[in-house]
């Protein structure tokens, strides 16, 4: 009887010891092939990413389509509260005075099937009148596949692109990351101003800015 | 005729005068009302304006908060959001001379969101925000406090801007406010934890496309984290998404961050702000640029917490559980010992070696009884998982946080023991389960119920040896619990069930006889053991109450030996029994007031004792600047709750003391809590009307410094060392 009693206690207390022992800890090697395994973005001053995707009406286009072009890259989600405001005048007014100046504006839908702000078909035509916008071209990209190959992470992001096929602006349309429309008045709106330097021939003052908006529903299943 | 149509006609004048006015009268509340106070809902959040005190005295400041209720699957952010959604912005509208603070951000969740990583907070959350009273507010007024909360509540497939008015009514009154009974100690937990200052230095450099933080001395000093994650305050500065690796050091750490868009485009612009996030803790930063601090590496890697957060959420390394499960089995074969169990298996045993020619029917038994005890156990744990989904935080580990509790366990302990060292006998309660009508149904139906009863007796032993196991299960998942109880009634029957399967073992069993009484009494000293051990850890949860649960205790063993003397006597049965329960009341009531008994408060004592003071007066600060020494200054008020708060926290501490003395400073306390007039000008000479107001002069510059409301241990030591410079 004592003995057995000896014999637990003992094994108890060699148990509750061993208790004390700190957790593995994680694997080191994941953490450094993250670091390698991240392919370069690009960023202002470098070449911008080529992509094909197809418009609302059906058509193919392609960033070579518009070499000479100044080409305005905006992501858009017409459900996310940030792009709200700025549609409610202010995008397509931008819109409308960038394409008069020769600008090709490439308004690009991310979302994946299903999820806010994705259009296809008759609705993807309607668009265009239904935000009474002045885009060039809306194209579609539900695979998620062109956002990711620019980075792409809110709604609103810009990207600006020169003639020679050189990204002249990443980032937010301005500098207020609210959904006030009152905040519309008195922002900096850096896209206008890029063009504007753009057109006069100057090197962007401000070539990033950080985007604020909506995440993009990209689809799961798209590694970036 | 035309008298009625005249009278018809002046009553609908009258009629409608009598309305305009009053529709007009709303109209004018409409404009001028104070929006509804207490919660204000939406589909997805619940938003409330609270105070973390029941009413704010005059010249003070006052610490109100935003309470956030959001549904699951949805959340708001941190002042910093990450790559998508927004913060949480206030407007306040607020009666004159009272001003609003900054918003004291708690420590936010890192939410991800497939490729993204955003900042902020789910389920309740309060956000602190301090507010100035006015000297100018009269006692008894009621300060109609007024916000628009802008929430963006986002889930993963959309965001929805959400505007809530809140409104409060804040009474005033003088004196020290007892904190609110609704949410005042969550509000103040959360001041108490939200990041701060701490009197960590830090760099930053920026080189070869890598961003690297170091950050040494305050806590970090000597500590060993296993985890750091940095908060960057600005957007664009780090790849929020981006896993953070680090290395620690004697005195601090470095981590390499992953650079942002912002921070290839347009470099690094210092300072470098943020929280730093360790699983010892999370301080507020702010790194100057610069080369690499010494003392920050060479003591091993650190990851930034993500997979360690993972595994503490939900899973559990399975060599944690095949450890509790082992405890678990092994203190179910020492509770086999247990005097609460032993008197029953030893009168199965005896009824086992009567049957020892039979070991069909001996094996039939084994097996039910473990059924028994296997489905009792099955029955107990999961009422108890129940409860504990049930929200209340009710298990054998965690009982030990609560005085009342404890102080019941203790006697219960005491009671166990005393009936061990044979004082009284549970008669036919109990231990004589054994013997029951159940148990007594022949062969395993008997031995079923045999199992059952055993756990129930078993129950009250279990505390000391199985709470570690206990612990755990309540801890872990609950099918895992549920395992690691089953664990706990396998050792339980392990023994019995052995012995009955194998013929051999039940010859070896030894015959009960005297033996099991000197057990009994030997036993009985570990649980003496655990009653004072419970004792002691009452006596330090509690300010002064050791006392009361010693008379508890004595009165106690005097009615469980009366109620043995009647027992054992019965002649005397009746007196003993009467005096039995008499005494037995005088413990109940002893032990009730024990539990109540107020728990020690965890902050120190009156702080600015710790800390050599000299009383507040223009000339005493001009003395000491003419001495090259530092002033700190300290307006507080025995009525002010954030000066108590402060005191606690940022100015009864070691090191605040080494910081003076290294800073050669004079430490002056201006006591307004009669508000006399010098301090009054005082305090508005620097724009405030009340009270916490913290100065630093330093030897030679003309203005002090006006140190933060919400003071910590850090931000005082900082400024006492750039004082000193």
């Amino acid at each position: 009887m004592i003995r057995m009693l000896t014999v637990a206690s003992a094994s108890l207390l060699l148990l509750a010891a061993c208790q004390q022992q700190p957790v593995a800890t994680s694997d080191k090697a994941a953490s450094a092939a993250t670091e390698t395994a991240t392919p370069a973005i690009a960023g202002p001053g470098d070449m911008a990413p080529a992509f094909t995707l197809v418009d609302a009406e059906g058509v193919q286009r392609s960033l070579a389509d518009f070499k000479g072009k100044t080409v305005v890259l905006e992501w858009t989600n017409e459900g996310c509260p940030f792009v709200k405001k700025h549609y409610s005048g202010a995008m397509q007014a931008l819109q409308r005075d960038a394409t008069a100046d020769g600008v090709v504006w490439l308004t690009i839908i991310s979302s994946a099937p299903g999820t806010q702000g994705f259009v296809e078909g008759e609705e993807a035509k309607a668009w265009k009148a239904k935000h009474q916008a002045a885009f060039t071209h809306l194209l579609l990209d539900p695979t998620g596949e062109v956002g990711k190959r620019y980075d792409a992470k809110t709604t609103p992001d810009m990207r600006i692109i020169d003639p020679e096929g050189r990204l002249i602006y990443v980032g937010g349309i301005d500098d207020r990351p609210t959904n006030k429309i009152e905040d519309l008045a008195g922002a900096e709106n850096f896209v206008r101003a890029a063009l504007a330097d753009a057109k006069a021939g100057r090197p962007v003052q401000t070539a990033f800015a950080q985007p604020y908006g909506c995440s993009i529903k990209y689809p799961e299943t798209v590694d970036s | 005729m035309r008298l009625l149509a005249a009278f018809l006609v002046w009553l609908t004048f009258a009629a409608s005068a009598a309305a305009a006015p009053s529709a007009l009268d709303q109209a004018l509340k409409a404009g001028a009302a104070p929006s509804a106070a207490g919660p204000q809902r939406t589909e997805r959040i619940e938003a409330e304006l609270v105070a973390m005190n029941v009413w704010a005295a005059p010249g003070s400041t006052a610490i109100l908060a935003i309470r956030q209720k959001i549904k699951p699957g949805w959340h708001t952010y941190w002042r910093n959001q990450g790559d998508s959604g927004g913060p949480t912005t206030l407007t306040w509208s607020l009666p004159d001379g009272v001003s609003p603070g900054d918003i004291l951000w708690p420590l936010p969740e890192r939410q991800r969101l497939q490729s993204l990583m955003n900042y902020g907070y789910s389920g309740t959350v309060f956000l602190p925000v301090p507010i100035e009273v006015p000297a100018s507010a009269r006692p008894g007024q009621t300060l109609p406090l007024r916000v628009t909360a802008h929430f963006y509540v986002c889930s993963d497939e959309m965001c929805v801007p959400e505007d809530l008015d809140l409104a409060l009514n804040l009474p005033v009154r003088d004196g020290a406010a007892a904190l609110d009974p609704r949410f005042g100690q969550a509000v103040q937990d959360v001041v108490a934890t939200a990041p701060r200052p701490a009197g960590i230095e830090a760099r930053a450099v920026f080189a070869d496309g890598k961003l690297t933080l170091t950050a040494t001395g305050g806590p970090l000093a000597g500590a060993t984290p296993k985890w750091a994650y940095f908060y960057p305050f600005e957007g664009g500065v780090i790849d929020h998404a981006a896993v953070q690796s680090g290395e620690r050091g004697p005195q601090g750490l470095t981590l390499s961050l992953a650079p942002g868009r912002g921070l290839t485009a347009s470099g690094l612009k210092p300072p470098l702000a943020g929280v730093l996030s360790t699983d010892l803790g999370a301080w507020e930063v702010s790194a100057d640029q610069g080369a690499a601090l010494p003392g920050a590496m060479g003591q091993g890697l650190i990851d930034d917490g993500d997979g360690a957060k993972a595994s503490s959420a939900g899973s559990t390394a399975p060599s944690d559980f095949a450890k509790a499960a082992l405890f678990a089995l092994l203190g179910g074969l020492i509770l086999n010992l247990m005097p609460c169990v032993f008197p029953i298996l030893a009168m199965k045993a005896a009824a086992l070696s009567r049957s020892a020619h039979e070991p069909t029917e001996a094996r039939r038994d084994g097996l039910a009884f473990l059924a028994g005890v296997l489905a009792t156990f099955l029955v107990l744990a999961g009422a108890l998982l129940a409860l504990r989904a049930g929200g209340q935080a009710l298990g054998w580990g965690f009982q030990l946080q609560s005085p009342g509790v404890v102080a019941a366990l203790s006697l219960l302990m005491l009671a166990v023991a005393l009936n061990l060292s044979g004082v009284f006998h549970i008669g036919s309660g109990l231990q004589g389960a054994g013997h029951g009508p159940l148990a007594r149904l022949p062969g395993a139906t008997g031995a079923f119920f045999t199992g059952v009863l055993a756990v129930v007796v078993a129950a009250p032993c279990t505390a000391p040896f199985m709470a570690f196991a206990l612990g755990a299960a309540l801890l872990m998942p609950w099918p895992m619990a549920l395992a690691v109880f089953l664990m706990l009634g396998l050792g339980l029957a392990l023994p019995y069930v052995l012995i009955s399967l194998s013929p051999r073992l039940l010859s070896r069993l030894p015959k009960p006889g005297p033996w099991m009484e000197t057990l009994r009494n030997l036993l009985a000293f570990p649980m003496y053991g655990a009653a004072l051990w419970l004792a002691w850890v009452y006596g330090r949860q509690t300010a002064d109450a050791l006392a009361l649960l010693f008379g508890a205790g004595l009165m106690l063993a005097l009615a469980l030996w009366l109620y043995g003397r009647s027992q054992a006597a019965s002649g005397t049965s009746r007196l003993a029994g009467i005096a039995a329960a008499l005494s037995l009341i005088a413990a109940l009531g002893l032990g009730v007031l024990a539990a109540r008994a107020a728990p020690a408060s965890t902050d120190a004592a009156p702080s600015s004792a710790h800390l050599p003071s000299r009383p507040w007066s223009e000339a005493a600060v001009q003395a000491a600047l003419a001495e090259g020494r530092p002033v700190l200054v300290n307006f507080t008020a025995d009525w002010c709750v954030t000066c108590k708060i402060n005191e606690g926290a940022a100015l009864s501490s070691p090191r605040t003391a080494e910081a003076m003395q290294a800073a050669n400073a004079v430490y002056l306390v201006g006591d307004w809590t009669r508000r006399d007039d010098a301090i009054t000008a005082e305090l508005q000479r620097h724009g405030r009307s009340g009270v916490p107001l913290y100065l630093l002069y330093a030897p030679g510059q003309a203005e002090p410094r006006v140190l933060p409301q919400l003071l910590t241990e850090g931000t005082v030591v900082d400024a006492l060392k750039d004082a000193a410079r």
